[in-house]
């Protein structure tokens, strides 16, 4: 199982604001807030927390269906390689990549291989963005499970969970699709043996 | 209040968020923030924030965490308006 977040930084810039009062508080716990008031850069800081925290919220509600908001209850702490991520009992890793544009981040249970990318997208409606999320990960299992994409189909589940399906057959492959601002990213991993995947981007 | 003039207090609040029009036009109750109206899970907090500045109200992580649709931000507002 995987989850994914991206945050377009410009995007982060222009459309929230980090520093109005009680948001700090409203999203992260005290030793969170403490990470962000002793960074060099806040503002990346704030949004590096909120991806992995994302990352790690879509990674629980694939192995618990569920939709609820509630970001301060899933706290990172850094180990030396990875964030960890807990919520209740639910522990979880996170890498992130930072680049000048964006902050991805990818959640795993375990360390596991897996496809993912990040490509550029127009700004615009959020459903036209979803189509061309939708289009790059079919692609993108096509050619590593060797499937026809005209057999594959991305379905929500109720609560918003994207799953697999190759004709009318749900397939043991587990996906994540994020998108934010200028970008879009995707995760995909097989469920049942990591060896057809080729790459990772983190 | 009316849950009527509590919509139109709401909708104020949303609009800035919203990223599907036609979903926001025909906002109803069952309007869910994220599924419908594609408001991105980074602007929630600001509807939150939002949300106890317009009513003078605090909301606990309790009542966040339901805040996903129109009708849950009614009843949570009306039950911190009446406490």
């Amino acid at each position: 199982m995987i989850g994914n977040d991206i945050v377009d930084l410009k995007e982060a810039k222009l459309k929230s604001n980090w520093q109005r009062p009680r948001f700090l508080e409203k999203l992260f716990t005290q030793k969170e807030q403490q990470f962000i008031y002793n960074s060099d850069n806040a503002f990346l800081m704030v949004w590096r927390l909120w991806s992995i925290k994302e990352a790690a919220y879509k990674l629980y509600t694939q192995l618990n269906p569920s939709r609820f908001y509630n970001p301060k209850q899933f706290e990172c702490d850094m180990n030396s390689l990875d964030y960890i991520v807990r919520y209740k009992d639910f522990q979880c890793f996170v890498k992130t990549k930072i680049s000048t544009q964006y902050i991805l981040s990818e959640a795993r249970l375990v360390s596991c291989e897996m496809i993912s990318d990040c490509i550029e997208i127009p700004n615009n409606f959020s459903k036209i963005q979803s189509s061309i999320m939708t289009s790059y990960v079919l692609n993108a299992i096509s050619n590593a499970f060797s499937i026809t994409k005209e057999q594959l189909k991305i379905v929500k589940s109720e609560f918003g969970i994207p799953q697999i399906y190759q004709n009318s057959k749900k397939i043991n492959i587990s996906i994540s699709i994020s998108h934010h601002g200028n970008y879009g990213a995707y995760a995909i991993c097989d469920l049942v043996s990591s060896s057809a995947v080729e790459r990772s981007l983190i | 209040m009316t849950n009527d003039q509590l919509i139109t207090k709401l909708k104020a609040i949303i609009a800035p968020y919203v990223q599907d029009e036609a979903a926001f036009a025909t906002l109803n109750e069952t309007t869910d923030f994220v599924k419908d109206l594609k408001i991105n899970s980074a602007n929630l907090v600001d509807i939150i924030l939002d949300i106890e500045d317009e009513f003078d109200i605090r909301l606990e992580n309790e009542d966040m965490e339901k805040m996903l649709d129109v009708k849950a931000a009614i009843d949570i507002i009306n039950t911190k308006l009446a406490s």
